[in-house]
């Protein structure tokens, strides 16, 4: 052949692979309202910055059950290319081919595109759609030689960032990829992750489930905690992976990305003086409050349908990516429990190993107390919290917008866990424990012998609650200030101007012992 | 369909905030519990109808009890 034939078969060759599993497994795809592989691919990628690594790979044929048979790109796109003006490394599962299974080839495709994302530091996202390993290629000993990429998963973690979406089936060993990702996707009523799929759990235990009552998104966003956000469809998951990515660096050699800002950092909001209400025992929507405060009122919530008592976010004040801690009354009235110290500790590492800034809004009445907790293993899960705020060593604000009690106010970043600035509303309640329940401990012998214990109770409480109060902190300096809550915009965006070149050394270790 | 409203925190009944055949949406307060020092008040879990408030203010009651029935 000459050099033209050669080339025209070249071409052939691409447009075959290019053709993934055929118009009526394309069709197929589409019905169960699932964009393809290379739908997918074009969405999530600048136009035209797509390099595609291993469009002419083909199965192994190590597998008799395998002859003769066809898999395009072996039913996996990988490459390279930019998001938003920033390179990016993707794995893409094809369903259309043997169900999106993984096969010899593709795992050498998939080693190729990890090592892209790691050896050049760029962010790592996998489009996971996929009955797992393919069965065929994979049954017998030769198993022996499988499962590094979990290990190098674990490696890649907190150098590049690594985004998982599951955007179909994710089953078995597939299910690891996303738990080992810093951020979970998970496309309502099309997407499933489980350990062992329906099938399985039948045979092995007998319990008769459907793949979405298993590991469906509600499951996982509202209930596990496993993943981090439920999307409506195929569309909304890759903008949604592209906003995550715009808060954070390349890797963990860069800064986060800086936007310009048009919202003004001195703004002062009138709005902020009036969420909070006048009684202490009531409950507001502390997510009104941060949408007053960040730039624009643009908030990209992290696992809000979960340990919904407390609010991680990302945001941006003045430009500059932030991350947000905050208590939220509305929900078993802010007090926190086993899975919110989980998800807190999850997002304040998750923060610091990039460089994202820490803002913490504290209205936290305390943990939640009694043997249910206990037996959940709650002073293990609060001393998780402990542990990643100390451990962070990016700038951390501290806001006390209302109560600060006991070990809430120590997991969200008072004054011993070095916050490069902490300050009050007037509103607030600092304390070991509350007036009632102090009173009760301390005046236990006085109220009890008093002639109207009721009364003496009461004027106790009084008493107490005059303590609390954040000039008291203020006035020992144990606080930086107390502020107007208009003035809590400026306030922050100064702090995290001023804490950008934060310098913290720590005594060398191997790494810690942290208590999960 | 019947359906169970439960207390998803352990703590004493404050206020009863609806009664038999007022009609809720979905998150409108069913009753108030106080707990940790708040009134943390128990939503209902879908629209429907109040048809029975199965607990009295000054009541304790433990996670997952049932404090009303909504039809």
């Amino acid at each position: 052949m000459g050099m033209k034939d050669l080339v025209e078969d070249l071409k052939a060759r691409r447009q075959r692979a290019l053709a993934m599993g055929g118009p009526e497994a394309i069709a197929k795809q589409h019905a169960d309202r699932k964009l393809t592989v290379r739908e997918r691919v074009d969405r999530l990628f600048d136009p035209g910055s797509f390099n595609e690594i291993g469009l002419l790979a083909t199965h192994a044929n190590i597998a008799p059950a395998m002859r003769g048979k066809e898999t395009p790109a072996d039913g996996a796109v990988t490459g390279f290319g930019k998001i938003n003006g920033r390179h990016a490394s993707v794995i893409a599962y094809d369903f259309t081919v043997m169900a999106g299974s993984m096969g010899r080839t593709a795992e050498v495709k998939c080693n190729r595109a990890r090592e892209i994302a790691l050896t050049k530091r760029m962010p790592m996202i996998w489009l996971i759609d996929s009955a797992g390993a393919r069965i065929q290629e994979a049954i017998g000993s030769t198993f022996a030689q499988s499962g590094f990429l979990f290990r190098e998963e674990s490696i890649m973690s907190g150098v590049v960032p690594m985004v998982a979406a599951m955007m179909g089936p994710g089953a078995a060993g597939t299910a690891y990829i996303p738990a080992l990702s810093d951020f979970v996707l998970m496309v309502k009523g099309t997407s499933h992750m489980a350990l062992g799929g329906p099938p399985l759990v039948k045979a092995i235990v007998g319990e008769d489930i459907t793949a979405e009552e298993l590991g469906g998104s509600k499951v996982h966003t509202e209930v596990s905690g496993v993943a981090d956000l439920e999307v409506a469809d195929d569309a909304a998951c890759i903008d949604a992976i592209k906003e995550y990515l715009s808060f954070f660096p390349s890797s963990n050699l860069e800064q986060p990305p800086v936007v310009p800002c048009e919202d003004p950092a001195d703004r002062m909001d009138e709005a902020l003086l009036s969420i909070v209400p006048d009684s202490a025992r009531r409950a507001y929507d502390m997510k009104t409050v941060i949408a007053h405060i960040v730039d624009g009122g643009r908030v990209f919530e992290i696992k809000p349908g979960w340990a919904k008592n407390l609010i991680t976010a990302l945001a941006r004040m003045g430009g500059r990516p932030v991350g947000i801690v905050a208590n939220q009354p509305m929900v078993l009235g802010g007090a926190l429990d086993v899975d919110s110290a989980d998800k807190a500790a999850r997002f304040i590492m998750l923060c610091d190993a990039f460089h994202i800034p820490l803002l913490f809004l504290q209205d936290v009445p305390g943990f939640l107390v009694g043997s249910k907790v206990e037996r959940q293993g709650i002073i293990r899960h609060g001393a998780k919290m402990l542990y990643a705020v100390s451990e962070a060593t990016v700038p951390k604000i501290t806001v006390v917008v209302r109560k600060a009690y006991g070990a809430g106010y120590f997991v969200m970043c008072g004054k011993a866990y070095e916050p490069d600035l902490i300050v009050a509303w007037p509103t607030a309640e600092i304390s070991v424990m509350g007036p009632e329940g102090g009173t009760n401990i301390i005046f236990r012998k006085e109220i009890a012998a008093a002639d109207n214990p009721d009364e003496e109770r009461a004027r106790r409480v009084e008493a107490f609650r005059t303590l609390i109060n954040p000039y008291i902190a203020a006035g020992g300096a144990f606080i930086d200030d107390v502020i107007d809550p208009r003035e809590t915009r400026p306030v922050i965006v100064r702090a995290l101007d001023m804490a950008r070149t934060k310098q913290v050394q720590r005594p060398w270790k191997k790494h810690g012992v942290m208590p999960v | 369909m019947a359906e169970d409203v439960k207390a998803h925190i352990t703590g004493v009944v404050f206020q009863i905030t609806s009664k038999a055949g007022d009609v809720l949406a979905a998150g409108d307060p069913v009753i108030v519990l106080e707990s940790m020092k708040m009134e943390i008040p128990v939503e209902a879990p879908r629209a429907g109808t109040v048809r029975e408030i199965t607990v009295a203010e000054g009541q304790t009651v433990q996670e997952g009890d049932t404090v009303a029935v909504l039809d």
